[in-house]
């Protein structure tokens, strides 16, 4: 169709002269002047449907009245508007008491009707219904989802909503728009999915889409993520371009590589924690009850999936928890070094607990407490204080049933037993528990050993990246201006990292200030008249200070990176590749001259 | 056969199927009708074709209704031009015989008015006939149904020919000046509904035939598909023409199986002769028409639900802000007339505006169709001009109330029409004045009731069947109607309330203006009217408990008259709950031999209906047995 200027009308809404653009609906412009119209079944963000009545008001076009609903009909030049009138106070009440009737619990109905002073019913009441069929849930799901995975089922005074043929909806994403739109709180995102409190939920990740990555981002600013966006995954919802009023959503907008010239680079790229499931005599993964550190700390947050609450998968509140340290760390199976932060962590887990569950029965089973820094052993101290049990003896399983011949069964059918040797009293005990939390140890992160590879810098057996000397030169790599920092080049806790962190950008600084890099004497020079373009020097030159020179075809050698290592030397197939003062000639003579 | 390409060709055509129905000297047209189906037509037709095997010289037709469905099956033989009624398959040997080959009048099977009233041999002489004007059912006895011939033979597709060599403007004003109004219900003007239509904007405009006729008992638009199914396509095809329609529907529900049959084959016949299909008739218009069936939603009679239905969605009203005839089917201009408007237009374009408007009122002119049923003597379809009067529809055409009795109201416009009584008798027919007199036109059902009918129950009755028929979307209509349901039952049953008038007229308000589409709408208005016209009767149910029409089971009860009972003792064979029992000889005074036990009585009315002596008597306020017997002077 053709653009066509926009036509505005003339109406009055109670009295108040106004224009609106033609196309409008008389709730639109009412919602524009603040003038309050109940809505049951509207949502800006579906079609108008016309179904619960209780936006009704009364129109006047060319002297004759009409009622009719605000949300769907559209204002009319001349039109004359009353929302309050005698006449739409009685239908509005007359249509409440016939809600009450039906849905005398449902608190949205209830306040409703309290407005106009409808407080009882003079209809025969029924037992109280929590859906008020205004069918929000059916059109969010088939208008801005795309999925159609609700409809009305039956008519008249039989309909209900329900999924297509009665079924699991196989269409349904779990999006949870239906719930969200639910006036009445019929629809539930637990009758969806049923797994609020199932602790894979805890999974570190964001609840939706959209979301701002961490709460102290820089910059502060929402971001989709394309792999659980409905509308990047279907083409469908799209709410947020609609709601975002400086219409700042991009869905075209795609990941880009940005490429940046610098003197120096600092590897600071972390670590990931030791996944237990490979330890599977700690049931993570198997147990409801087993989380690890971390998903302790996303529960324990105020803005997480249980709002902070320390509960177990079944929402209820645990009395005793176990507190396993060294999980994946300092154990030959695993890995063999200390991940450094666990016992202080595990310390602050006991602390947290106390203070949501103050008569808690909480354990810690260490093999040593190693609490080395400022104020640390002064917590552990007040940990003993609080009454934590510590229990010197590795936890070495947790299952369901006891399996130690001394240990008397709970009555209770959701206890945990955490098998360990307790090395104090010189015995085996098992504990039970409603709840055990793995102290996780660190390993280096995933991509690791990529990055490595991709920065030419060595990785140590462990994984952590190399430094180019254990205590000399403890942020510096064997490449040049390659500095590491933090859990990427071995565990350490927060106060160390920052430390290491300043240290590696005073050694990067310090090369900027210079201005300038001193050179080996000693260098690898290429004789571009005998090089092939074979390339078979980029491969093996361990620190990535020769480039390929595609005009020229030929290798060419960067005097700052290179360490005169001779590997291109030996390596080069047609001889072009020399060392700068050694080249056959100058070697030849010195052997004549040794062996003269 | 080849495609018939012109208007003159046409004209060819007509002519060679006039001369070859000329050819017979004699017709006999059976009425193939519903109701003279299920009296026993299909049988007749057998017999008839038996008896008349290789005779070359009569014409059989198995026509659609002829409109007299009481005195069903009927036969009419012309040009002796007699109509037999209620003819059996015996009495088939003695019409060919005497009426086929002799020209005689069969006595025995014509139609008399009363018990041993005046003869009626020729249909124009019969009352129920004589008092109509037949526009749309004028073929139905004329032709077969089934055959395109036939139609052609009597001037179909004459105003087809003629429509696609006048403009569409042309056409469109024609139906504009001729003022038609929708026979739907609504009363719309058709004319502005095509013009609209196709200054719609959008790119394919579709043309659309409502047959979803679902009022309980209006057989109207089933007649004529059934009866003329060609002068619906035709219609259609004229309004495509108009319109610059490009495709087109019709929307039958799927229990008119006949229907379905007879438009089915119509449509194929279209196709070969070139009615239907590319380039008809060398005008360009490019056009054909879809049968959709309808699953049997009362709401799917409503627009934008029967479009919603049309396009596999299910079928529920939307708010009809944007009118449906700009965004009706697929969201796509639409035009939806129904089954009697569309069939109307041919006779329109090939007699022009001036004549369609020379019948009926100013306002509605036409003729209009209606299924004349309930307790009057002449049952069936008839067609009249507008204007005329209730009372004669009623009592000319329709011969009165049934066994005598008294007249208590009419119900027109279906479950969404109103209850108008006697007052109102004199009321012309037209869309407007019923509107204003609490009821409706509608599509035309019309039953009439009897002083032996509840209106509290009739109203329930109605009010039952849109809840059971609301999509229930909308809050008014699907709540609302359902309360005013339980208020009805309430009082039915003698525990009605002094406030429970006030109530129903209240929240029948409610539901009437706050619905979403017009069953909403119209839902309350047998409610209303009933209350309107029979405020009494609802009082005497709610104070006195009692039923004036002796109806509802709760407020009466069966007794014996002993001086009518003859203690034949038929009552008691077919009572199912054995609650009639001889009275002892002890107690036996004044001729008392039998007695209902109101204990058990069911009031199912079976023993009232067989006693040969009318000795069953109901009383309301319901009494007990003793109460009767020690009363029954006073109470006759």
């Amino acid at each position: 169709m053709e653009e066509t200027s926009v036509k505005m009308l003339k109406l009055t809404i109670d009295g108040i002269e106004t224009e609106a653009r033609e196309g409008e609906t008389i709730l639109q412009v009412a919602e524009r002047l603040m003038i309050d119209i109940p809505t049951l079944c509207h949502w800006k963000f579906v079609k108008p449907y016309g179904a619960c009545r209780i936006c009704t008001v009364e129109i006047e076009v060319h002297g004759k009245t009409r009622m009719v609903p605000s949300c769907s009909y559209k204002v009319r030049d001349g039109m004359v508007v009353k929302t309050r009138s005698e006449e739409v106070i009685k239908h509005r009440k007359m249509l409440l008491e016939l809600m009450l009737a039906r849905h005398s619990q449902v608190e949205v109905v209830r306040k409703l009707a309290h407005e106009y002073g409808v407080d009882t019913t003079r209809f025969e009441e029924m037992p109280s219904e929590q859906c008020i069929n205004c069918g929000l849930c059916v059109r969010v799901c088939d208008e801005v989802v795309g999925a159609n995975a609700l409809t009305f089922v039956k008519r008249g005074t039989e309909r209900y909503v329900s999924t297509p043929f009665e079924g699991e909806a196989e269409s349904c994403i779990a999006c949870g728009a239906c719930a969200y739109v639910c006036p009445t709180g019929h629809i539930t995102v637990q009758d969806i999915r049923d797994r609020k409190y199932v602790f894979s939920e805890l999974a570190l990740g964001p609840t939706t889409p959209i979301h701002i990555p961490f709460a102290a981002a820089i910059p502060g600013i929402p971001v989709i993520d394309s792999h659980t966006c409905i509308h990047m995954q279907t083409g469908g919802c799209g709410i947020c371009s609609k709601v975002c009023e400086p219409d700042a959503i991009d869905y075209e907008m795609q990941d880009t590589f940005e490429e940046m010239e610098v003197g120096s680079i600092i590897l600071a790229t972390g670590y990931k924690t030791f996944d237990p499931k490979r330890a599977e005599q700690y049931g993570y993964g198997r147990l409801d009850n087993v989380i690890t550190s971390l998903e302790f700390e996303h529960m324990s947050h105020a803005s997480g999936p249980t709002g902070g609450a320390f509960v177990k998968a079944d929402g209820s509140e645990p009395k005793s928890v176990a507190i396993l340290h060294c999980i994946g760390s300092r154990d030959k199976n695993y890995n063999e070094y200390c991940s450094r932060v666990c016992c202080m962590y595990s310390l602050k887990i006991a602390h947290l607990i106390r203070e949501k569950v103050p008569d808690a029965d909480i354990y810690e089973l260490y093999i040593d407490m190693r609490c080395p820094g400022s104020g640390y052993e002064e917590f552990y101290n007040r940990l003993l204080e609080e009454g934590v049990h510590f229990i010197r003896g590795k936890g070495v399983e947790v299952s369901q049933m006891p399996t130690l011949a001394t240990t008397t069964p709970v009555a209770s059918n959701s206890k945990l037993y955490v098998k360990c040797e307790d090395t104090l009293l010189g015995m085996p005990r098992e504990l039970p528990v409603d709840m055990v939390i793995l102290s996780v140890g660190l390993e280096p992160a995933a991509d690791a050993e990529e990055v490595a590879r991709v920065f030419k810098i060595s990785s140590k057996a462990d994984g952590f990246f190399m430094e180019k000397h254990p205590k000399l030169a403890p942020i510096d790599t064997l490449s040049d201006g390659i500095f590491i920092a933090g859990c990427a080049q071995g565990p350490k806790d927060i106060p160390d990292s920052v430390a290491q962190g300043a240290a590696a950008a005073a050694a990067a600084m310090s090369l900027i200030d210079a201005g300038e890099v001193a050179l080996e004497p000693i260098t690898s020079v290429v004789d571009e008249e005998v090089c092939t373009g074979c390339k078979t020097c980029l491969v093996v030159c361990p620190y990535g200070a020769i480039s390929f020179d595609e005009e020229k075809h030929v290798s060419v050698i960067n005097d700052a990176l290179c360490k005169a290592c001779g590997c291109c030397v030996a390596a080069c197939p047609s001889g072009a590749i020399t060392q700068r003062g050694f080249d056959d000639t100058q070697i030849e003579a010195e052997l004549a001259a040794l062996l003269m | 056969m080849p495609k018939i390409e012109t208007a003159e060709q046409v004209k060819r055509f007509q002519e060679h199927c006039k001369s070859a129905l000329d050819r017979f000297p004699i017709v006999v047209s059976l009425c193939n009708g519903t109701a003279c189906c299920a009296m026993g037509a299909k049988e007749l037709a057998a017999a008839f074709e038996k008896e008349l095997a290789g005779d070359e010289s009569v014409k059989f037709i198995k026509s659609g209704c002829h409109g007299f469905c009481e005195v069903g099956p009927l036969v009419v033989v012309r040009p002796l031009d007699v109509v037999y009624q209620r003819v059996k398959p015996d009495d088939v040997p003695e019409i060919v015989d005497r009426s086929l080959r002799h020209n005689e009048v069969i006595d025995r099977l014509l139609y008399r008015f009363g018990d041993g009233g005046k003869v009626f041999a020729k249909e124009g002489e019969i009352p129920f006939y004589s008092n109509q004007s037949k526009v749309v059912l004028a073929l139905n006895s004329l032709i077969d149904p089934y055959s395109i011939d036939d139609y052609l033979a009597y001037g179909g597709y004459s105003a087809l020919a003629r429509a696609l060599e006048m403009t569409p403007d042309a056409v469109l004003k024609e139906i504009t000046d001729a003022n038609l109004r929708g026979r739907g219900g609504g009363g719309f003007d058709a004319g502005r509904k095509w013009n609209s239509c196709r200054t719609a904007a959008g790119e394919r405009r579709h043309i659309v035939c409502n047959a979803d006729e679902g009022d309980p008992g209006a057989f109207m638009d089933e007649s004529i598909l059934e009866g003329n199914p060609h002068s619906v396509i035709e219609g259609m095809v004229i309004g495509a023409w108009a319109i610059g329609g490009d495709d087109g529907f019709i929307y039958i529900r799927n229990e008119y199986p006949r229907a379905l049959k007879a438009f089915g084959n119509a449509l194929k016949q279209a196709r070969e002769y070139g009615f239907l299909g590319e380039n008809i008739l060398s005008s360009g218009l490019d056009f054909d028409i879809k049968v959709s069936r309808g699953g049997g939603a009362f709401v799917c009679g409503e627009s934008s639900a029967l479009f919603r239905s049309l396009e596999g969605e299910v079928g529920e009203p939307r708010a009809k802000y944007v009118h449906s005839v700009e965004r009706g089917y697929r969201d796509e201009p639409t035009n939806l007339n129904n089954v009697e408007t569309w069939a109307n237009v041919p006779h329109i374009i090939n007699r022009g505006a001036e004549w369609f408007r020379s019948t009926g009122t100013k306002d509605s002119p036409g003729t209009k169709v209606f299924s004349l049923v309930g307790k009057v003597e002449n049952t069936g379809l008839i067609e009249v001009p507008m204007g005329i009067t209730l009372r004669e529809i009623i009592f000319d055409i329709g011969g009165g109330i049934k066994g005598g009795k008294n007249f208590k109201a009419v119900q027109t416009g279906g479950p969404s029409g109103g209850c108008l009584p006697a007052s109102s008798l004199d009321l012309p027919v037209d869309f407007d004045v019923l509107t204003r007199a609490g009821s409706m036109m509608g599509s035309g059902g019309m039953i009439v009731m009897d002083e032996e009918t509840c209106v509290v129950d009739v109203a329930k009755y109605f009010t039952d069947f849109l809840i059971e028929e609301s999509c229930g979307k909308c809050l008014p209509c699907r709540e609302g109607l359902m309360h005013m349901s339980g208020i009805l039952h309430r009082i039915t049953e003698g525990k009605g309330k002094p406030e429970d008038l006030r109530r129903l007229v209240k929240l029948g308000d409610a539901v009437a203006a706050a619905s979403l589409c017009g069953l909403g709408v119209s839902a309350p208005n047998p409610v209303l009217s009933s209350i309107r016209y029979f405020e009494d009767e609802y009082l005497a149910h709610i104070n006195e408990h009692r039923c004036p029409g002796s109806v509802c089971s709760a407020l009466i009860s069966y007794h014996i008259d002993p001086a009518m009972c003859t203690g034949c003792g038929t009552c008691e064979k077919v009572c199912p709950v054995d609650a009639i029992k001889p009275v002892p000889d002890e107690e036996r005074k004044d001729g008392l031999l039998r007695e209902i036990d109101a204990d058990v009585c069911e009031k199912c009315s079976a023993c009232k209906e067989v006693c040969p002596e009318e000795a069953i008597v109901v009383e309301s306020p319901a009494v007990t047995t003793e109460h009767y017997r020690e009363n029954v002077t006073e109470m006759r």
